[in-house]
């Protein structure tokens, strides 16, 4: 079987299971991205290649992956391996006033990149445009431009992979769960490593039911608001869900099912909400404004998140059971759906990671049926 | 009149861009001025486009042959580029001709691409040893490039030619005929190319 | 160079076919001269534009054959003789007007000279052009070599002048660019003053009276032609087989027989007045032999013609079987060749013959079969037009929607293979790239979610597409237009056009701007350099998400080999082995095994790219689209 562009465009293009990580970019000439879409621009005759082994929805063996990330298998099935869980916000109005809750994840970076924890870092930077593009961010005040979610997906690792770097900074990276785990799959990988992922120090995972496939939703959206510049979107939570739009100094109100058909594919049989692999995991909590929930999975996370507490850049305080039993069971239920998607698509036998049959029994049996 | 045989079929061939077509024309201007009736086949055109290219020459003493030398008549191969002239002498090849090489390579674009694989120059010289009466060789690019330009490799090959003394053409009439057909500020230089080619070419 | 006008009556020389026929049209006081380049017909007019001013005539390449023939044929109607020259597409394209000429007839004498490409070697299409003789009523005579070229240009003017009408020749591309003896005569010292006789007007209509006296005027040519000298026999009395043959056949012919030894056995007819046919010379030989092969270019065309002398007279003659391309003794596609004859005799004869020995045969066969790799055609090192396709197959590649080009005629007609990365889908005729636009460019009302690009020459613009784009502004097609500016006619040999600012006797003409053109004509209009990668496939992508209406991008580059004649190579490129990547995972060979510029091989031993410096120009693209930097390119 091939393991080179030949295998990912046979298991992974074709079969528009594309996350747009992308880990695969810049990496050679064959695969570039556009307006969120990762298309092959010629083919490549080598029976392997880092693109095949980097891509988060080839061959994933989740077992290996985590027994190297954590020292031990796929077990934790609720929401990856936990030290701690807590609920925290940014204490300063500079990272609360633009962002989408807490401000926790921007707040962190910034304290990591001060305190030389890493020297740089990708993010997402927002000009204006609704597709995240990774870059190379060195300085604080460029932090605050990335700022806030696109719910749209765009391909950061290409930022790791194309730089520019100089050889010796260390390397933090906020990404999505897809991203998160090409990350851990880029440093398994026994291939020749060109690019600098040995000096990846800090994950930071963002929490994620789906992502937006860019093109048809800008044009979805271009429709509803006209061309106007698209300042903030925001999914409130249930029962409303309605997708906020804010454009030209209007609010826009969309119903999230008018925007389902733009989910991209890949997030359908995606089976991780929380970035099971980062060293820190952040997202929001429901029915608490202004509050990010923080799942610290490493002794790196925990190191960070103590130094921050103490530094005062972040307050946090404990979960609320409820909250945490709603978001053990919205991560497995996405893990649910995802082996419902599998299945529809010829089984989960043929879908894109291998687990022991026991733990899909697990996650099926735990995973209550869906609420809306 | 010199010829061996009634029509003396000679066969300029190599890649598309490498003076084929002026070779053969300076060659036939000899000739005629000597009172011999040639005809001259070309392919035009597309070939110049990196094709394999072949100009067919009869010389007669008295008739006009066709353009196209029929299949195993060719009497005397000059061949540009080495696999050319291999495949020149699959149609037009017989136990008798005699063959001056360039040994310079051209790869085709499916050589370049990785699909096709050039042999070894020695191979391809040992083989048309092998199918020919008499063989002479020289890198007449290579002394092309030391002049400047590959562009005179082909009056290098008709320097060499000369040397062969198998056709009745000497260094006055080349030179006669270049005047006419080049630009005079270039003469010196063709003429330094064609004395080139006398010295480099050996029979082998 | 070997000038045509010299004035050296008697003097042999080696001429080309079409510098024979050209020879021909002066020694006859040819005064205007008009063609578009058209391969294997390009040298005709090329060669009377070098002598144009010495000669004192009018030589020009016209935009199209259309407007060439009319042209021609305002000097024959003022009285002077013209020449046209085309090859078998342009008479497609002059076809109407020939078709209204031959009702009004002309006065001074005008040869329209079209060269066929059998086998299409240069060509879109193969076609046997001596079918508008018959459609046109029109004498056409076919040389057989490079003498009779000359002659029979400068006869056709008198036999033209005789008739009043357009006289044709049909050559092929194995006389017109072939080289033989020809022997010089003397050329005229001068002509008559033109002058348009106002009181004889030259109109097709009406249209079935004039259309009886052109077939009056066709039975002239016929009995002028039963003595014609281009008309001869050749052979026994009574042969086995008689060889009945016309243009390249009979060089092929003649040399056949010897070579099988049947001049005893076998007679050759040579016909070189084709049409029309003189009855009586063909009956005759009819009488000679009751078995005959035909031998011609492309079509059966002569073998039907007498097949039908025959049939009206057959009661006379008996019993006879005819060969040729109807029972494909002689193939019926395709070009001839020594052994198509050749066999074509054997196997009708019996004869054996082996051209060498069996064992020699077999011996290069495999040493050929084992060691030649084959040779393709692909652009020039340095061609714009690959950088134009490596642009588009990337734009369109991330565009993702399924985009595709619609060709044209001209060197970027070979973005159809490999070293266009396949990215030309349809060839037809000059201009129809933009035509079919017109109509791709109005099914989006149906559904068709494909952006819809076509690809045009600069010269090919002017000869066809701008109606196309007028239509398309008119009626609202919606496409990308890429015009392909090389500043040449590159294909058939580099010729000026409306565009590159000289005429083809070299003197200065005006500019016809491509870019303000298209703009009249309604479309977005924006130039870009193909070398110049990156924004042109920035730009390519911008075009493509405007929806309705005509964009033009504008690639401007000039051809290498014009470039090459006329300035020295920008850059010097070289390889950095310690950076090239090879084939590992990261490149994997794109410069050689997917951009494929022949300036470029691979050094098997060292598994890296070099750069092969007899054949490279020094463009630069290929150190641009390098994936690990690898490449260098230094002002030279």
């Amino acid at each position: 079987m091939n393991r080179g562009l030949k295998g990912l465009e046979e298991k992974v293009l074709d079969r528009e299971l594309c996350a747009a990580c992308g880990a695969c970019l810049s990496l050679c000439p064959y695969l570039r991205s556009w307006k969120g879409r990762v298309a092959k621009i010629d083919n490549c005759k080598l029976e392997e290649g880092r693109c095949f082994a980097y891509c988060p929805r080839t061959e994933v063996d989740l077992d290996e992956v985590f027994q190297r990330v954590f020292g031990k298998g796929y077990e934790d099935i609720e929401m990856g391996p936990v030290r701690k869980i807590v609920m925290a916000r940014a204490k300063s109005r500079i990272w609360t006033k633009k962002a989408q809750t807490g401000g926790v994840v921007s707040a962190l970076f910034d304290f990591a990149l001060r305190e030389g924890v890493v020297q740089a870092g990708i993010l997402t930077p927002r000009d204006g445009d609704m597709l995240p593009q990774g870059k190379v961010i060195t300085r604080r005040k460029e932090i605050l431009r990335c700022v806030g979610s696109s719910y749209v997906a765009g391909p950061t690792l290409e930022a790791l992979n194309r730089g520019p770097w100089n050889g010796k900074e260390r390397i933090g990276i906020v990404g999505l769960p897809c991203q998160v785990l090409a990350l851990a799959r880029m440093k398994a990988s026994k291939l020749e490593k060109r690019t600098p992922i040995d000096r990846v120090d800090l994950v930071i995972g963002l929490f994620c039911t789906w992502a937006l496939d860019y093109k048809p939703f800008m044009a979805f959206l271009n429709e509803r608001v006209g061309r106007r510049s698209i300042e903030k979107l925001n999914i409130t939570p249930p029962p409303e869900r309605i997708l906020e739009v804010t454009a030209g100094n209007k609010l826009y109100r969309i119903p999230v099912d008018d925007i389902r058909p733009f989910i991209r594919p890949s997030c359908r049989v995606c089976m991780d909400m929380t970035a099971e692999l980062s060293d820190l995991s952040v997202g929001t909590v429901e029915g608490k404004e202004g509050w990010n929930t923080v799942i610290v999975r490493t002794a790196i996370g925990e190191n960070l998140l103590r130094r921050a507490k103490k530094a005062g850049i972040i307050e946090t305080r404990t979960l609320p059971q409820n909250n945490l039993n709603h978001l053990i069971e919205a991560s497995l239920l996405k893990k649910r759906r995802a082996l419902g998607a599998l299945n529809e698509k010829g089984g989960i036998e043929k879908g894109y990671f291998r687990l022991s049959a026991h733990l899909i029994k697990r996650i099926l049996s735990e995973a209550k049926e869906a609420a809306p | 009149m010199f010829l061996s045989k009634d029509p003396f079929n000679v066969i300029i061939g190599g890649v598309g861009g490498q003076g084929n077509v002026l070779a053969s024309q300076i060659l036939g201007e000899i000739l005629v001025s000597q009172g011999y009736v040639i005809t001259i086949g070309e392919t035009y055109g597309a070939s110049q486009r990196g094709g394999a290219v072949m100009s067919h020459l009869r010389i007669s003493g008295k008739d006009q042959f066709s353009p196209l030398i029929p299949e195993g008549q060719c009497d005397l191969l000059v061949a540009l580029e080495p696999v050319e002239g291999l495949r020149i002498l699959d149609f037009y090849g017989n136990p008798k001709v005699m063959t001056l090489l360039n040994t310079r390579t051209i790869h085709p674009i499916d050589v370049i691409s990785g699909d096709a694989t050039y042999p070894e120059v020695s191979r391809i010289i040992s083989e048309i040893k092998e199918l020919s009466r008499r063989v002479w060789t020289l890198n007449a690019t290579e002394i092309a490039l030391e002049m400047g330009d590959p562009i005179f490799s082909n009056i290098v090959m008709l320097g060499a030619l000369c040397a062969m003394d198998v056709l009745p053409i000497n260094r006055e009439g080349f030179e006669s005929i270049i005047k006419d057909l080049l630009p005079s500020r270039r003469l010196d230089e063709n003429m330094k190319a064609f004395d080139k080619g006398r010295e480099a070419v050996q029979e082998i | 160079m070997i000038s045509i006008a010299q004035n050296t009556p008697g003097k042999t020389v080696l001429l080309m076919g079409n510098e024979a026929i050209a020879r021909g049209a002066l020694e006859a006081g040819v005064k205007v001269c008009a063609a578009y380049p058209g391969n294997p017909s390009s040298e005709i007019i090329g060669t009377l534009a070098k002598v144009a001013k010495e000669m004192g005539l009018h030589v020009e390449w016209s935009v199209n054959e259309k407007v060439a023939l009319e042209v021609a044929a305002a000097a024959s109607l003022a009285g002077l003789r013209g020449l046209c020259a085309m090859k078998q597409n342009g008479l497609n394209v002059a076809s109407d007007f020939l078709l209204n000429l031959n009702l009004t007839g002309c006065k001074g004498g005008l040869v329209l000279v079209v060269a066929d490409d059998p086998a299409a070697v240069s060509s879109s299409n193969e076609e046997d052009s001596r079918i508008f003789a018959k459609l046109a009523d029109l004498p056409l005579l076919e040389p057989a070599d490079f003498q009779e070229a000359k002659e029979m240009t400068k006869m056709a003017f008198e036999i033209s002048e005789k008739l009043e009408l357009p006289v044709l020749i049909r050559s092929v591309t194995r006389v017109s660019h072939a080289r033989g003896n020809v022997s010089l005569d003397e050329l005229p010292k001068s002509g008559p003053k033109p002058k348009f006789e106002t009181s004889q007007p030259r109109l097709a209509f009406p249209a079935t009276a004039n259309h009886k006296v052109l077939h009056e005027k066709l039975n002239k040519a016929k009995q002028m032609f039963e003595e014609s000298a281009f008309n001869f026999y050749r052979g026994p009395k009574k042969p086995e087989w008689m060889l009945v043959t016309s243009g390249s056949g009979w060089m092929y012919a003649l040399e056949a027989v010897v070579n099988l030894k049947v001049q005893d056995r076998v007679g050759i007819l040579k016909v070189g007045t084709t049409w029309p046919l003189p009855e009586n010379f063909v009956l005759n030989h009819l009488t000679k032999s009751d078995r005959i092969l035909f031998i011609e270019e492309v079509d059966p065309f002569l073998e039907n013609n007498v097949k039908e002398i025959y049939a009206q007279n057959c009661l006379d003659l008996g019993l006879k079987a005819f060969s040729g391309k109807a029972n494909k003794i002689v193939p019926d596609v395709g070009e001839l060749n020594p052994e198509i004859v050749t066999h074509a005799i054997m196997n009708l004869l019996n004869v054996l013959y082996e051209p060498r020995p069996a064992e020699y045969a077999q011996r290069v066969h495999e040493a050929t079969s084992e060691l030649v790799p084959t040779r393709a055609l692909g652009f020039c090192a340095g061609c714009p037009h690959r950088a134009t396709y490596w642009a588009i197959k990337v734009a369109l590649a991330l565009d993702g929607k399924g985009g595709f080009v619609l060709g044209d005629i001209g060197c970027y007609s070979l973005g159809m293979g490999p070293s266009g990365f396949g990215q030309m889908k349809t060839l037809h005729a000059m201009g129809s790239g933009a035509g079919l636009a017109c109509g791709f460019g109005q099914l989006d009302r149906f559904g068709l979610e494909q952006p819809v690009l076509a690809v045009c020459g600069d010269s090919t613009f002017y000869h066809a597409a701008m109606p196309a784009l007028a239509n398309a502004y008119y009626n609202g097609a919606s496409f990308l237009l890429l015009l392909l500016d090389n500043s040449a006619t590159a294909m058939t040999g580099f010729q000026p056009h409306p565009g590159t600012g000289s005429t083809a006797t070299g003197n200065e003409a005006p500019v016809i701007d491509l870019k303000a053109i298209c703009e009249v004509f309604g479309a977005r209009v924006e130039v870009v350099d193909p070398f110049d990668v990156a924004t042109t496939v920035e730009t390519l992508l911008r075009l493509l998400q405007d929806e309705k209406g005509v964009k033009v991008l504008i690639l401007k580059r000039e051809c290498a080999l014009v470039s090459a004649k006329h300035q020295k190579r920008p850059y010097k490129v070289e390889v950095d082995t310690k950076r090239c990547l090879g084939e590992s995972c990261g490149c994997n060979r794109l410069c050689t095994r997917i951009f494929k510029c022949p300036g470029l091989m691979w050094d098997m031993e060292s598994g890296k790219a070099c750069v092969d410096e007899a054949i490279c120009t020094g463009c630069g693209v290929c150190a641009e689209i390098c994936p690990a930097t690898a490449i260098r390119k230094e002002a030279a």
